[in-house]
């Protein structure tokens, strides 16, 4: 039995009824959904370009080279993940990590580490839904949002698509009333999501705009994220993406904060 | 032009019709756009603006440059809410109060309006400043900075409201904007995406708080925008209520002189369809009613009913029922119709010369009263003669001097009376009376240099009015509620992102503190560094270190962490993202252009003093800096066109005396006039603003039209009497008599402007009504007293020589 199939096993007892491709249960969609864009491989590595586009057209870049590892206790995933995101590029915030501990059924750890101050600071944030590094892409939308923190209707089924609002069961911790998700049928992978105020007018708006498969996995390549309301957008771009490439738990630490793990980061 | 009124009062019928027709067509095409909507899609409906940004042409460099700087930085124009509670220990920082300023901004990001079909006019729901839309800042426990919502939900506890309280303090962005410097009061802002909605969202805004429980908590709504928008809604009202007002006025003091209704309604009605017609002709021509063009009716009125009380008063002196009416009607028309037509030139030429400024508004105005001029004289002389012939026998019983005092040929009413007594009185005291009108002069010219520049769109409301209370508290309590801003630009070629460097955000801070010590003005200035500086505080949990970094790349990655923020956008509204412009918000405590100009040179004297670290291009814009600029425009531009329509009005009454020593004589009243008037501004530390300024042409329309009527008959009374002694005598007969009840008439019909709980308008109306008598004043003493010195070489034409 490979290791792979050992995990997908773990991950179904987990989380309770087997997520059959054709499944409909809403909480199903949701949960696959979550899995197949957050909790490929074990572990990986991509290399993001960031454009941050405002409403004028200004552009600001980064480079960003991000390694996540996902968790396992006690022979059961707990969802937890670990993520390494090394800023390459712009030449001032060049060496600056931020790191993450997310816990879906608690409070995530994030640390910033500024090697211009040689400093290492938490970021308390309240809410998983400030920006991430000044984009129109919240924490939480890179981390991955937990299907478990809201209820899941299907609201259509097309013929590609599975249709999904979800409602936040806590709408203290959150800015949408509900999102609606356009879950790809065959790779599971949420293709848009939009998000809507409670008087029904949408204001942010996910798309992945590219896929590819990547050692087998369904991977977003780039996907782009509109804040409607101020106009502006943030594309992501993912490249150089590699899965399974047997990151240890210590890279995840403040020790390699001021030593980059780059054998890990692949070319350039 | 004689024909025409003998015309009219020939064919008064086809006159009547005429006149009425033309009105009411007029009417109807200026009406049928706002009240049928798409029925003549040739014409435009009538719309009110209020915003004193047009006072310059839309393609104005500053107004471009406002306009591109709002929108590279962000800005918006905003309503203010200041929040007190003086019943509370803790001010506003009470947990009902909090909830309450919650629920206040949570339906403040839902405004939104229709502004033309389907676009939207809305409060910017993600740049609002209130204590549930920002961060709280803080270092949460050892090694962590937290950036979670100020007020996420309202508290239930007034200790934990204390605690929100206490949070903003420590934050130098919030503390003087949004908390006051003593921890009790709270300022809102909500920004417009345009400023024409604002107050239609202060009047939502107010609706809601009058739901609110008294907790004590007092509300105040204020902003420029909110000042300019509420100003248009009045003006409107008083536009239908107090040019009317006035008119009635008119009418009971013409009732008092004339003593016959029937008689006197003709004039009333001529004033009125001149008005019509005018504003009726200014709303076809597709152009705004602004604050400057809804005072025409109340500039039409006296001028059309000037030319009445003329043909009134010599009509009322000449009738006589045993003399064949028609005969008397030309008679009256042919002894006025040349001062008439003259007065009617000049007045025209006077407010035509607005035209010469460079402020759209005021030229609009200038054009239209110049055309209002025009249909008031035509309603004149033709309606009247027609009118007069149209009355029957016995509407007209009992009607003029002759029959009411059958004893004497003379008027025996206490102003004949007067008039007779003291009239000559100027003739024989010439020479101190030209020395004391010299005096005035050096008086007046003391005042007019003295005089202060100056507008505040805020102040165009009384003191007493909410908006003015407003403004005055939360300028009290709080930083500032005028904002200006410095735009600083790097002009190197290269881009090395200045505004990133340590040196310059240093410099940046210090220029700051400097200013906010220096002047009383500026309330606070907010740039990049107070935000660099506050998370470089917090990353060290270091009151000591609210500084800038010292390197760039500290820099950067101090910004890197506020950018993980709820608000990271809010960096882009103090420097572009090529940190290669910055802006400073200036928030001042005034909006006048006085402070305005001295911030101006402040700054100025500031970086010439304290030169940047590398050469920085400097530009001021924002609401309160385009006010100064049009302000500046305005008065170079009112002198230019006041001097200009001097000459042309001299040289009109030059030709009608055919005399250039006549035309100048013509000129005196207006020039004395003119002076004292401005003298008085400058000693009464009046400001001199809009309104005040346009009066110049009013005073060169309405001072010459007296000295043109007075002297036309002198010089015509000379021409029978051979010498100054009887001339005078019967000057201040029937003349004189037209001339004082006119200054009566319009100068007391403006006092009514006193009421309006406008500024502006009661500045018209005070300065209308002193411009009036004193200009009368002046023609009928200076006038007599000039001539009498210089009798000989004024009168060589008239005198015949033997």
């Amino acid at each position: 039995m490979n290791k792979a199939a050992l995990v997908f096993l773990i991950i179904v007892s987990a989380f309770g009824p087997p997520a059959h491709a054709q499944s409909t249960d809403a909480n199903d969609i949701a949960r696959q959904a979550e899995k197949t864009a957050f909790y490929q491989g074990e572990d990986g590595r991509a290399r993001v370009s960031m454009q941050i586009i405002d409403k004028q057209g200004r552009t600001r870049s980064r480079d960003i080279t991000i390694l996540r590892k996902d968790e396992i206790n006690d022979n059961s995933e707990s969802g937890d993940q670990r993520f390494f995101v090394y800023f390459r590029a712009p030449s001032d915030v060049r060496d600056t990590v931020f790191l993450v501990w997310k816990h879906p059924q608690a409070d995530d750890d994030r640390w910033l580490y500024l090697p211009a101050l040689d400093l290492v600071r938490r970021i308390a944030a309240g809410d998983e839904r400030s920006s991430f590094v000044g984009s129109d892409f919240f924490y939480e939308d890179v981390s991955g949002r937990s299907a478990e923190e809201d209820t899941h209707v299907v609201q259509d089924t097309t013929e590609t698509y599975y249709i999904l609002k979800s409602t936040p069961k806590d709408p203290n911790r959150v800015e949408f009333a509900y999102y609606i998700s356009y879950i790809h049928k065959e790779s599971f992978l949420p293709v848009q999501v939009e998000y809507y105020q409670s008087d029904h007018s949408k204001y942010r708006e996910y798309t992945a705009e590219a896929v590819e498969t990547i050692q087998g996995f369904p991977t977003v390549t780039r996907a782009t994220m509109k804040d409607l309301a101020d106009g502006g957008r943030t594309t992501l771009t993912y490249s150089d993406i590699q899965y399974d490439i047997d990151l240890s738990d210590d890279i995840f630490t403040e020790r390699y904060l001021r030593n980059p793990p780059r054998q890990f980061f692949g070319e350039n | 032009m004689l024909w025409l009124s003998k015309a009219a009062a020939k064919r008064r019928k086809g006159f009547f019709v005429f006149s009425l027709a033309f009105a009411f067509i007029l009417t109807t095409l200026a009406l049928a756009p706002s009240v049928m909507p798409g029925t003549l899609p040739f014409l435009k409906p009538l719309t009110i603006d209020t915003d004193p940004e047009n006072m310059l042409p839309a393609d104005a460099t500053v107004r471009v440059r406002n306009g591109e700087l709002k929108t590279v930085f962000d800005i918006y124009d905003f309503v203010v809410v200041g929040v007190l509670n003086e019943t509370h220990p803790q001010g506003v920082f009470n947990a009902k109060d909090l909830a309450n300023v919650k629920t206040l901004t949570d339906y403040a990001k839902t405004l939104s309006y229709e502004q033309r079909a389907g676009t939207f006019a809305n409060v910017i729901a993600s740049d609002i400043i209130a204590p549930s839309t920002v961060d709280n800042i803080e270092t949460e426990s050892l090694g962590a900075v937290s950036f979670t919502w100020l007020m996420k939900t309202a508290p239930s506890t007034d200790q934990e409201a204390a605690l929100i309280r206490d949070r903003m303090l420590k934050i130098p962005m919030y503390k003087g904007t949004m908390i006051s410097d003593d921890g009790a009061a709270l300022a809102l802002y909500y920004p417009l995406s345009e400023k024409s909605i604002s107050h239609a969202v202060a009047q939502d805004l107010q609706e809601l708080i009058d739901t609110f429980e008294n907790t004590g908590a007092v509300y105040h709504i204020t902003g420029l925008p909110v000042a300019e928008d509420r100003f248009g809604s009045e003006m409107f009202f008083q536009m239908a209520v107090s040019a009317p007002l006035a008119m009635l006025f008119v009418f009971g003091l013409l009732w008092l002189f004339f003593g016959h209704v029937r008689i006197i309604l003709i004039s009333l009605l001529a004033a009125m369809a001149s008005v019509i017609c005018t504003m009726a002709l200014l709303v076809l021509s597709g152009q705004t009613i602004h604050i400057m063009s809804s005072m025409i009716p109340i500039f039409i009125i006296p001028i059309a009913v000037l030319d009445d009380i003329h043909i009134l008063s010599d009509f009322y002196d000449k009738y006589t029922p045993e003399r064949d009416r028609l005969e008397i009607v030309n008679e009256v028309m042919a002894d006025l119709w040349r001062p008439m037509w003259y007065t009617t030139l000049t007045t025209a030429v006077g407010f035509a010369s607005l035209m010469l400024t460079p402020i759209p508004p005021v030229q609009v105005f200038g054009l239209f009263v110049a055309i209002g001029v025009f249909v008031a004289w035509f309603f004149t002389v033709t309606l009247l003669p027609a009118y007069f012939m149209s009355l029957p026998d016995k509407a007209l019983a009992d009607f003029g001097a002759l029959q009411k005092s059958e004893r004497a040929i003379r008027d025996q009413s206490w102003l004949g009376r007067f008039l007779r007594t003291a009239g000559p009185f100027a003739g024989h005291r010439a020479k101190s009376i030209i020395v004391l009108s010299l005096a005035l002069v050096v008086w007046a010219g003391i005042g007019i240099v003295n005089i202060s520049v100056n507008d505040n769109p805020i102040k165009w409301f009384e003191t007493s009015d909410q908006i003015r209370v407003a403004d005055r508290i939360i300028n009290e309590e709080f930083a500032g509620s005028y904002m200006a801003y410095l735009h600083l630009s790097s002009d190197s070629a290269v881009n090395d992102e200045p505004f990133k460097a340590p040196e310059t955000l240093r410099y940046i801070a210090k220029m700051s503190a400097d200013l906010e010590a220096e002047s009383n003005v500026i309330g606070k200035v907010s740039g990049l560094d107070d935000i660099v500086s506050t998370v470089y505080r917090e990353l060290y949990n270091d009151p000591t270190a609210y500084r800038i970094p010292d390197t760039r790349p500290a820099i950067a990655q101090t910004l890197l962490m506020y950018e993980n923020s709820h608000r990271p956008d809010d960096i882009w509204t103090f420097v572009t993202p090529d940190f290669q412009d910055a802006v400073l918000w200036f928030q001042l405590k005034s909006g006048d252009n006085t402070d305005m100009a001295q911030v101006e040179k402040l700054v100025g004297d500031y970086l010439n003093r304290n030169p940047p670290p590398r050469t920085l291009a400097s530009e001021w814009f924002g609401l309160t800096y385009i006010n100064l600029v049009w302000q500046d425009e305005m008065v170079t531009g009112m002198l230019k066109a006041f001097l200009g329509s001097f000459i042309v009005v001299l040289i009109l009454t030059s030709l009608l005396f055919r005399s250039l020593s006549w035309g100048i004589m013509a000129m005196i009243p207006l020039a004395l006039t003119v002076a004292t008037i401005y003298g008085a501004v400058g000693w009464a530390g009046m400001d001199y603003d809009m309104p005040t300024a346009v009066l110049s042409s009013l005073s060169l329309g309405l001072a010459v039209d007296y000295a043109i009527h007075f002297l036309a008959r002198t010089r015509e009374i000379f021409r029978r009497q051979q010498a100054w002694e009887p001339t005078l005598r019967e000057m201040f007969e029937e003349p004189s008599r037209a001339i004082s009840r006119n200054v009566i008439v319009v100068g007391v019909g403006f006092l009514p402007l006193l009421a309006a709980n406008l500024v502006p308008y009661q500045t018209v109306g005070i300065l209308i009504s002193s411009i009036l008598i004193l200009a009368g004043a002046a023609s009928l003493i200076l006038l007599p007293a000039l001539i009498s010195v210089f009798q000989k070489p004024l009168f060589h034409r008239e005198r015949i020589t033997e």
